[in-house]
């Protein structure tokens, strides 16, 4: 009896936006008298930050400080469309939504701050707050005063809209699924490597270790997508070790009813987590920006598997990888039934759970492969 | 200072943890009554007899609903990508899931609105149940859904989603080896601390504003408007906090049945999941089952994928079928695979309707590519980083459905998490980069797929 450690490695890919396009997102923009910020988005922030980024993004293409945005997305009387917090689409389509009304706000307070400062709009810039004459930056106004001008003095209210959309991407063909255009808004990349401790008394898969690279295009909040990332990591761990609704699927009794009799993961199972930001730029996406929050529990499950077996010389592909499955899996194995079958070229493993063997001979459907 | 690349502090960041955030359930409107539902007990039955009569005739019991109180009992949420209704609000002749709701009611407060709840006289006649996917094709399967056992309702009423590329027989003829491997990871909740929950006001002009706790306030708004049949003016969302969603509150699970207890009462209602329902009722995420084979190269490249995949989406089909396409879409991972036969199901069973969840479609596959790669490797006695990086998806090559890669990064992100962990890489490999292919890495069997073959 022995506890046995290993490590294993898994990369993903997972698209940003809704699978085949034709999710909408709309924001609009006020600026009050005094300069100050209001965005108007549909966007639901369930945890993944999209108040803060999209605060950010506006903060960034107008040129004034971030707390000078108030981010409204409370009801859908003041907000316009946003399809929805799902997909990964938040920052990517949401962000683009906000980033284009940002711009036409820009614009509009370089009109009023050209007839104010009597300098060509094209020869302005707004930073921090102040538009400065470019190569002159003795010659500014700050953005509190061109808005009170445009409110005051020339009657104007300085808004912004702006609308996300890639249209939806239709299978041209049933029979191969193929499409003609991107059915997605970019795709995003990551790594994982685990590594696992394995008590082959208990059974029991200890994940001491998660290293991530996560190719995020631009991390517009470091912080926040090291959140979405870390956070990703615990639940992929939750996948991979702990949950499950059904612990003896298909069967549907000795389901959990609280907390206290489902494993979700917690801060007791909360290994060392690494992540290493990489940042390729979408082409498309707000400065850059790619959609990471689902695939950042995606890759953990793998890399932990393959620890596993790296671990214990088993592989288990039923998840999660429950200490009855290791028990099991090593009870297989020192009865030397853990091998693949091999017949001709053929090295088939897990054919116990295959429909080949499960379904009844005459059921139509299987995975045929030769 | 630029806002882009900062690491600012979340805008509700404080709110959160200190309490004052104002979630759905901390919404006090006065006079409001609470809402409770009669569910299922079966997998499978169908409904002979429903008399709510003597709940509606307890005192402090102001409204009962039915199937019958519902302008649109069956509408389906993704009609618009031509996925047609299945799912009845409120059962209406027979229950296919455990939990499914039946009948609710709305009284002055929540023991009361239960004790209505018992005192609704029905009988079912219990039906035999499927469970298991992988017999769901069984000739002597029960037949538990109205269009049979699997969604039939893909492109050209295909009963698979189907992906076919390059020549995956020939493929297979040629590889040295075939290597197959089951993949089923199972069905989560999402476990969120808000349970399910909505608050519903009827206002003095007509309309009604709902307190929700969705993770699409307009898409939700839309599920309500067309349950109701009514225009979106005459509804007010109010939300865009939620307190832990993770996919499952794209379900718009409560707003609807709310919205109906108010029209019927004319009082404000509120509806509250009990943590146990949160568990048992609310859908989960999909228990997959895959299949894949293989044909590979002894050293390491993969000339061709078969793949079969039974998507777990219980009782109705809900947003099963784009899960499901998604998953077909991504079942090459982050590799170039040129010859491709893929089937996708999306297999009914008598459990709790599964949904969207974080990593949706694709969480499943992802599993199963990688611990597939893995294998494979393991199988060839190669590097798993070395396989990976060799069959990696590159700028030029095609997905499985014939769009080009533009920018995919899978290899400076193996290389990173290769250089992470202190894992050493050959030179040719550490000097691979994602452009597109030439000399070694662009072998005979990749060169048909790629797309502008000149650039290379």
């Amino acid at each position: 009896m022995a506890k046995h450690r290993g490590s294993g490695t898994a990369a993903i890919e997972y698209p940003t936006g809704m699978n085949q396009n034709g999710d909408p997102s709309q924001a609009w923009i006020k600026v009050k008298p005094d300069g100050r910020v209001d965005v108007f988005s549909g966007t639901a922030d369930i945890g993944n930050g999209a108040k803060t980024i999209q605060s950010q993004i506006v903060a960034e293409a107008i040129g004034v400080p971030f707390d000078w945005i108030t981010f409204d997305n409370s009801n859908t009387d003041s907000s316009p469309v946003c399809t929805g917090t799902f997909a990964s689409r938040a920052t990517f389509v949401a962000g683009n939504a906000v980033l284009k009304a940002a711009k036409q706000v820009r614009e509009k307070i370089l009109d009023v701050a050209a007839k104010e400062m009597e300098i060509d709009a094209a020869d302005l810039e707004i930073v921090d707050g102040d538009v400065i004459a470019k190569g002159a930056p003795q010659k500014k106004m700050s953005v509190a005063d061109v808005a009170g001008a445009a409110t005051f003095g020339h009657g104007e209210l300085i808004t912004g809209t702006g609308a996300q959309l890639k249209p939806y991407v239709a299978i041209v063909d049933a029979g191969t699924g193929q499409v003609d255009l991107a059915p997605h808004s970019a795709i995003s990349y990551a790594a994982c490597a685990a590594e696992v401790e394995v008590d082959d008394e208990t059974g029991e898969v200890t994940v001491l270790r998660l290293v991530q690279c996560f190719d995020v295009g631009r991390a517009i909040n470091p912080t926040l997508v090291e959140g979405q990332i870390e956070g990703g990591a615990m639940m992929g761990l939750g996948l991979g070790v702990l949950e499950t609704c059904y612990p003896y699927y298909p069967d549907t009794e000795h389901r959990g009813r609280q907390f206290g009799a489902y494993l979700a993961p917690g801060m007791e199972n909360m290994p060392e987590i690494e992540t290493v930001l990489i940042e390729n730029p979408s082409t498309d996406g707000p400065y850059g920006a790619k959609g990471i929050g689902e695939m950042a529990n995606n890759p953990q499950p793998p890399a932990i598997a393959a620890a596993v077996h790296d671990a214990i010389g088993v592989w288990i592909t039923e998840l999660p990888i429950t200490p009855e499955r290791v028990l099991r899996a090593l009870e297989k194995r020192s009865a030397g039934r853990d091998q693949p079958t091999k017949h001709g070229k053929v090295v088939a493993f897990d054919e116990e759970l295959s429909l080949a063997r499960v379904a009844h001979p005459e059921a139509p459907v299987k995975l045929v492969v030769e | 200072m630029k806002a882009v690349g900062a690491r600012i502090p979340r805008y509700d960041g404080v709110a959160h943890v200190t309490g004052r955030t104002v979630y759905v359930d901390d919404v006090r409107i006065q006079g409001t009554l609470w809402a409770k539902a009669l569910r299922s007990p079966h997998h499978h039955a169908g409904i002979t007899k429903l008399d709510t009569r003597p709940a509606s005739e307890l005192k402090g019991v102001h409204a009962v609903i039915t199937h019958e109180d519902v302008p649109l009992n069956v509408y389906g949420h993704l009609s618009a990508l031509g996925i047609p209704a299945d799912e009845p609000l409120l059962a209406e002749d027979a229950v296919r899931y455990k939990g499914q709701p039946i009948a609710l009611v709305a009284a002055d407060d929540e023991e009361t609105a239960a004790r209505a709840v018992d005192a609704i006289e029905i009988e079912f006649e219990e039906r035999p149940a499927l469970l298991d996917v992988r017999k769901a094709f069984d000739p002597d399967a029960p037949r538990i859904h109205q269009w049979g056992n699997w969604y039939t309702h893909f492109e050209d009423e295909m009963d698979r989603r189907q992906i076919r590329k390059g020549d995956i027989d020939a493929a297979f003829a040629q590889a040295d080896t075939i290597v197959q491997g089951v993949y089923r990871p199972a069905a989560i909740e999402h476990a969120p601390l808000e349970t399910q929950v909505c608050q519903v006001v009827p206002e003095a002009n007509g309309r009604l504003t709902i307190y929700s706790c969705t993770q699409a306030l307009y898409f939700s708004m839309g599920v309500v408007a067309a349950h109701l049949g009514v225009p979106l003016n005459k509804l007010k969302f109010v939300g865009g906090t939620t307190g832990g969603g993770f996919g499952g509150k794209v379900d718009t699970a409560t707003e609807t049945m709310t919205s109906l207890l108010v029209l019927k009462s004319g009082k404000p209602v509120k509806w509250r999941w009990t943590r146990e329902e949160e568990f048992l009722c609310s859908s989960t995420r999909a228990p997959w089952h895959m299949e894949i084979a293989d044909a590979v190269t002894k050293d390491g490249w993969i000339l061709g994928r078969r793949m079969l995949t039974l998507h777990d989406s219980g009782a109705y089909a809900r947003f099963s079928p784009y899960g499901l396409t998604k998953h077909s879409f991504h079942h090459t991972g982050a590799y170039t695979i040129p010859n491709l036969a893929f089937d996708g199901y999306v297999v009914f069973t008598n459990r709790v309707p599964t949904t969207a969840m974080r990593g949706f479609g694709v969480t499943s596959v992802s599993f199963a590519v990688e611990t597939h790669m893995n294998r494979v490797a393991e199988v060839l006695g190669i590097d798993p980083f070395e396989a990976r990086l060799k069959n990696a998806n590159r700028i030029g090559d095609t997905s499985p459905n014939g769009v080009v890669y533009t920018d995919p990064s899978t290899v400076p992100t193996i290389q990173a998490i290769a250089t992470a962990i202190g894992h050493e890489l050959k030179s040719d490999y550490r000097a691979m980069t994602n452009e597109p292919r030439n000399g070694e890495w662009l072998p005979e069997h990749l060169v048909a797929q790629i797309a502008n073959p000149e650039e290379h």
